[in-house]
């Protein structure tokens, strides 16, 4: 699998083509030779790349991984491949019960703006209390039961105004 | 494993309020384990200066090794029986590591009447044994009591699981080739005397240990023989003409440093699965979870940010995130040891109950250790779910967990009511370890239920009799039964009666688990298989 990272402010792509009789890494495509002597233990190496020595320190602090390498010092950013496939946005318009029970207070009205993880009801249900939130940012374009209405297993219990292009 | 995204707004009302809330049930909590370790009448205290013996709690901390971690099991045991006079019940217990090995330490608490056993105390000793049975734990008894509280004998001798218990798990023990050591500080009189005896290694201490089946006062009134303590059962006698002792010691500390010697001899454990990955902090800050927990048992949230507190890295690899969603199944990492969690997040319906038992067999399968995050009111109840089933989905659920070869290991982080104690592994389902939040609330069913049912069913009796119907007698039913549940369903009684191993803070919980699935390894996985799955 390629690695992404981001370097020095730009994205690049790692893959490794083969590891014997020498490391050959493709950098955005580029083929490198690569040999490695040493790792002190202290974090510093000696990079060997197409029979040029390179010097470079590297440390990790807490998730940052940064790099020393002639005179300066940069950050090295791992892409997440899962985090860049972005979520579907199915279903997320609308605040459903999660289980049947008895709606026991509406917190906002059709037409409010609310944040995501905002409550918009709270529904009862085998003695426990649930916030219902919005999915999304957003505006509240009905709200669907009130206090004291029960509502079903899924049931939709308010729905957000359907993103415009402005948003 | 990827980090879990906190969607926690630490400024919002809310968060602040929960957060006043349970940092005033930690505070609590913490007030009542420093009396419960260490206030004691002086009278107490000046009797044991004066004997020139340590407290149990001074024993303990010279045997540790310097700078690693105790882990205390039940510190509050019987802290609401007994009127409050026998606090941790008596006894300490808790693992450690002595001369680098992970041992069970167990210790007789001279400053409570004498260390004399209460039957909660008996309960702790039997516990901590059971412990070091299922985790292959090597025991290191701490000895100097009257014996058995002589008052309370029926509720501490005779039954299956009361004093007996004590020296069948040690004999157990030493079958399995689990070293035990005993450091005869004070007394061991009758039962208590068969502690060092089935002990492999025991250490006497010179002019206040002494082991005997019958002290001097009962030696005189049996036969009439008088016998000074030292004659009938100190360390000279024992350790050279009787040998039920080993080494004869100076003094206290030369006990423990003897003790400390035998502890370097044993050999060392070989553990299951162990391939521990480094470790690493949680991303996000444990101290959050007092925010996180609501102020009131019945409001729900959302488990996913406590795993994001507890686990390396606050990395969850989420199993099936959109099937049964009201529980949530994923691996993570805890201390570097690879974890299957399940976590309540609402009722369990069909689908979480299903998705509950498959995950749980995933995990016996690929040998991993599974945590139990427990907030749970019960499976749903109607209509339609008894309609599909649920019954039978909640009992596969509960064989699959039962049936389970990995350690297990329960955290009750808020309600656990009915028989979703059961499914999420409640006390009844032999878990390596419990541990309980300040917060958390358990029984057959809510006290606010308990009490509208029983209201109700006094509203029928008078009905039936033809009588009028006495709101104001009915109110008195609902109150008192309210009052009773509220004491009942408290961490503080559950604790007391030893149904968990102890309260813990939450912002401990990543460190109390790291000490206990590290113990846990030192076992043999059970084998694979389980009965017959209702489909």
């Amino acid at each position: 699998m390629a690695l992404k990272l981001t370097f020095a402010g730009r994205v690049h792509i790692l893959e490794i083509v083969r590891r014997r009789p020498h490391l050959v890494v493709s950098i955005d495509g580029r083929e490198h030779e690569i040999a490695a002597t040493g790792d002190g233990g202290d974090g510093r190496h000696t990079l060997e790349i197409a029979g040029e020595a390179l010097h470079v320190a590297r440390a990790q602090v807490g998730e940052r991984q940064v790099v020393r390498l002639r005179g300066r010092t940069h950050e090295i950013g791992l892409i997440d491949p899962r985090s860049e496939i972005a979520e579907t946005g199915a279903g997320n318009d609308e605040v459903k019960a999660p289980m049947p029970g008895r709606v026991v207070s509406v917190h906002k009205s059709a037409g409010d703006a609310v944040l995501r993880g905002e409550a918009v009801a709270t529904i009862e249900s085998m003695k426990l209390q649930m916030a219902l939130v919005a999915p999304r940012d957003g505006r509240l374009a009905a709200i669907l039961r009130g206090e004291g209405d029960s509502v079903d297993k899924d049931e939709t219990v308010a729905r957000l105004e359907a993103l415009t292009s402005e948003d | 494993m990827r980090k879990i995204q906190s969607s926690l707004n630490a400024s919002s009302a809310e968060f602040r309020r929960n957060a006043a809330h349970n940092r005033r049930l930690a505070a609590e909590f913490r007030a009542r384990q420093e009396a419960a370790r260490h206030v004691r009448p002086a009278r107490d205290l000046e009797r044991i200066a004066k004997q020139g013996k340590m407290r149990p709690r001074e024993r303990i901390e010279k045997l540790l090794d310097p700078g690693t971690p105790f882990l205390e099991l039940s510190s509050l045991a019987a802290n609401m029986a007994y009127g409050g006079e026998a606090p941790s019940a008596s006894c300490i217990a808790g693992i450690g590591i002595v001369s680098g090995k992970e041992t069970m330490i167990r210790a007789d608490d001279c400053t409570v009447k004498g260390g004399a056993w209460y039957p909660l105390t008996v309960k702790k000793i039997v516990r901590a044994l059971d412990i070091a049975i299922e985790n292959r734990l090597p025991v290191i008894h701490l000895c100097d009591s009257a014996g058995g509280f002589l008052p309370l004998q029926a509720q501490l001798f005779p039954d299956k699981q009361m004093g007996g218990r004590v020296f069948r798990n040690q004999s157990i023990l030493s079958k399995l080739g689990v070293k035990q050591l005993s450091l005869v500080f004070g007394h061991c009189t009758a039962g208590g005397a068969y502690i060092p005896a089935l002990s492999d290694y025991n250490v006497i201490v010179r002019g206040t240990g002494a082991v005997f089946l019958g002290g001097p006062p009962l030696v005189r009134a049996a036969t009439g023989e008088e016998v000074s303590v030292e004659d009938l059962g100190g360390a000279d006698m024992h350790t050279s003409v009787s040998g039920v002792c080993d080494y004869p010691a100076a003094n206290e500390e030369e006990a423990i440093l003897i003790g400390r010697e035998i502890a370097r001899l044993w050999r060392e454990p070989t553990k299951i699965a162990w391939r521990p990955e480094p470790a690493e902090d949680p991303a996000y800050d444990p101290e959050e979870l007092y925010g996180i927990l609501p102020d009131d048992v019945k409001k729900q949230f959302d488990m996913r940010e406590v795993i994001a507190r507890i686990v390396d890295g606050s990395r969850f690899h989420e199993y099936q995130p959109n099937y049964g969603a009201t529980l949530i199944c994923g691996f993570a990492n805890i201390w570097g040891f690879k974890v299957g969690i399940l976590a309540n997040n609402g009722v369990l319906f069909n689908d979480s109950s299903l998705k509950g038992a498959h995950f749980i067999e995933l995990c016996n399968q690929n040998e991993t250790p599974l945590l139990f995050l427990q907030n749970i009111t019960g499976y749903m109840v109607g209509r339609e779910y008894e309609r599909k089933g649920i019954t039978k989905d909640g009992a596969k659920m509960i064989m699959a967990q039962s049936c389970s070869r990995v350690p297990k290991f329960t955290i009750m982080c808020n309600g656990s009511f009915g028989a979703g104690n059961y499914g999420m592994c409640g006390r009844a389902f032999d878990g390596r370890f419990l541990f309980s939040w300040p917060n958390h609330q358990i029984g057959v069913m809510g006290g606010e239920q308990a009490a509208n049912v029983l209201a109700e069913v006094k509203v029928n009796q008078m009905k039936r009799s033809g009588e009028a119907i006495d709101r104001a007698l009915i109110e008195q039913v609902r109150e008192q039964t309210l009052a009773a549940y509220q004491e009942q369903l408290s961490a503080y009684y559950s604790t007391s009666e030893l149904w968990d191993d102890g309260i813990i803070d939450p912002v401990d919980t990543r460190n109390a688990l790291g000490v206990a699935i590290s113990a846990s390894l030192n076992a043999p996985l059970g084998d694979l298989g389980y009965g017959v799955f209702r489909f």
